[in-house]
């Protein structure tokens, strides 16, 4: 017999659950300890997950140098989605001022570092 | 001179099959499609059966979680734009390119149009308005909008095959694919556009399905053998189904140009509201009575021309009496007595899809030389006296059919196909 719909689940706890083991196990892991490496890892896997045509990705170093639309394909769309997902993984708020300046990978990754970093030194409420 | 027009390709994602194939073979057997459902993990929801999808999982409302067969290739930039019943589209759209002999890449010249019909998804609707109730307002899934509100079928399929002609989309509830036909065929007729897709499609899921519940308009029998029953006495409502299906309508001297193969003529279309209740048909069938007879005039026909009806008749108690009547005061009125089936018996009741897919099996009948047959028919009701209702599947090559729709608010359409020498 079908089931609709199927039982809920946690929608934080079920983000990455498509996403390689490593990213899972690094977002744990910055979790726990704000590991800036771990960070990147979670920033980066995001990144490629969005990027609409794999091809493109074949050769190409991913270093903080190549930029979001010319190199990866991302379109307005995904980079809001992006935005959007990281809100809901790490809890943070994102304006779209803050991201108009964001046009790189290297960009991305200072952003979210920088946004967390605000996070665990912000006074309590 | 008026210009003709005939189906040329054919798509379907149905309870009763996924392609041509299974589909053809489903209503020659009388092969139905409903299955047993649970709704919200609730088993004292009285409605337990629905015209299910076989091979495909859009049950999540993330696309991430979605499962199709593995011969349709759907990128990322399709799929996060897409309710479910937009995935069942996309396939059907692709058999159907295929069946009639057009590349997805050839439809951008404005000479090809896009007709769809769907209900919108009320369940990827529910989820985002959610989101958005969450978060105070404060933010959105940007793709959210056009993935779930009515349209998002034309949206997306102009999108994807880059559609520059005729797009737009329909919304008559029940009658609604009805309606993109009848209008695709004006499009052709007037010489406005070469070609035209005709896509209905629904999903299959709580949101759409149980708000029928509220209306008392589903059935509750438990058993998907029996539950849908057109026409016949023990009836006691529909069962929802959904799923996809793409009609090809092409200027019959394009269609000629290129050697494409034809499975039926679509010879005319008539519609005439009840203007009488906002969810209930009209007693004796007034509105459909009158769209039967502005068919058969706008293709120049007389009842007794009429070899079968593949009627709307969902297995409502209301509905299939007022059908009933209705056929009566157009054909037995004329000493006419066309065979009569509804395919809703098999297929259950596709909603917005209904009149597209069953224009469709009339051509699939017209082509393969054979009436369908009403599934579950036992006991006719009363007041389908002197209405030939074959209960299986009959060998014989109808010339002419008549296909009926109705929808709420009292919409009504009919069409009329006729056989095309092969």
């Amino acid at each position: 017999m079908e089931s609709f719909p199927p039982s809920p689940t946690s929608a934080k706890a079920t983000l990455l659950r498509h996403f390689p083991k490593e990213i899972r196990e690094a977002y744990a892991r910055s979790g726990a300890t704000n590991d800036p490496a771990a960070i990147d890892t979670v920033v980066l896997g995001v990144l490629l997950d969005h990027v609409p045509d794999k091809a493109r990705l074949a050769g190409l170093t991913l270093d903080d140098s190549v930029a979001l639309i010319a190199d990866l394909g991302l379109d307005s769309i995904a980079l809001a989605q992006i935005v959007f997902f990281f809100e809901d993984l790490f809890e943070i708020s994102i304006s779209n001022a803050e991201i108009m300046g964001v046009r790189t990978v290297g960009d991305m990754r200072a952003f979210v570092r920088r946004k967390l970093a605000d996070l665990s030194t912000a006074p309590p409420v | 001179m008026r210009r003709s027009a005939v189906i040329t390709g054919l798509g379907f994602i149905t309870s009763i099959g996924n392609d041509r194939t299974e589909v053809l073979h489903s209503l020659r057997t009388l092969r139905g499609g409903l299955a047993p459902v649970e709704f919200f993990g609730n088993p004292a929801l009285p409605v337990k059966v629905a015209g299910t999808i076989k091979g495909f999982s859009v049950e999540s409302p993330s696309w991430r979680d979605w499962r199709y067969p593995e011969r349709y290739q759907l990128s990322r930039e399709q799929l996060r734009s897409l309710a479910p019943h937009g995935v069942y589209a996309v396939c059907a759209v692709e058999q159907a390119l295929a069946d009639a002999g057009l590349k997805a890449d050839g439809l951008g010249d404005g000479a090809t149009g896009l007709y769809c019909a769907s209900a919108g998804s009320a369940f990827l609707l529910h989820h985002h308005i959610r989101q958005m109730h969450a978060v105070r307002g404060a933010r959105g899934d940007p793709m959210g909008l056009v993935a779930s509100i009515a349209g998002t079928l034309n949206f997306n399929l102009a999108a994807f095959y880059r559609i520059r002609g005729a797009v737009g989309g329909f919304a008559a509830a029940c009658a609604s694919s009805s309606h993109a036909l009848g209008c695709a065929l004006d499009d052709i007729r007037l010489g406005r556009q070469e070609r035209m897709l005709v896509v209905g499609a629904e999903d299959v899921n709580a949101e759409t399905v149980l708000p029928f519940a509220a209306l008392h308009a589903l059935s509750t029998n438990s058993d998907p053998a029996v539950a849908s029953r057109p026409f016949d006495r023990r009836r006691d409502g529909f069962v929802a189904s959904g799923g996809a299906v793409c009609l090809v309508l092409e200027d019959e001297e394009t269609a000629r140009r290129r050697q494409a193969p034809v499975y039926a003529a679509l010879a005319g279309w008539g519609q005439a509201a009840d203007g009488y209740s906002v969810a209930i048909s009209h007693p004796e069938g007034a509105g459909l009575g009158a769209a039967m007879r502005r068919a058969l005039a706008d293709a120049g026909l007389a009842p007794g021309q009429i070899d079968y009806v593949n009627a709307h008749a969902t297995s409502t108690p209301a509905g299939d009496r007022s059908e009933a009547l209705a056929l009566r005061s157009v054909f037995a009125a004329a000493g006419a007595r066309p065979r009569i089936s509804s395919t809703k018996g098999l297929t259950g009741h596709t909603l917005s899809m209904a009149g597209v897919m069953e224009a469709a099996f009339c051509s699939l009948a017209l082509r393969e030389r054979f009436i369908p047959g009403n599934a579950n028919l036992v006991e006719p009701d009363e007041a389908c006296a002197d209405l030939d209702l074959p209960r299986a599947a009959l060998d014989i090559a109808p010339g002419i059919v008549l296909n009926n729709s109705s929808g709420f608010g009292g919409s009504n359409v009919c069409h009329v196909l006729h056989r095309y020498p092969q």
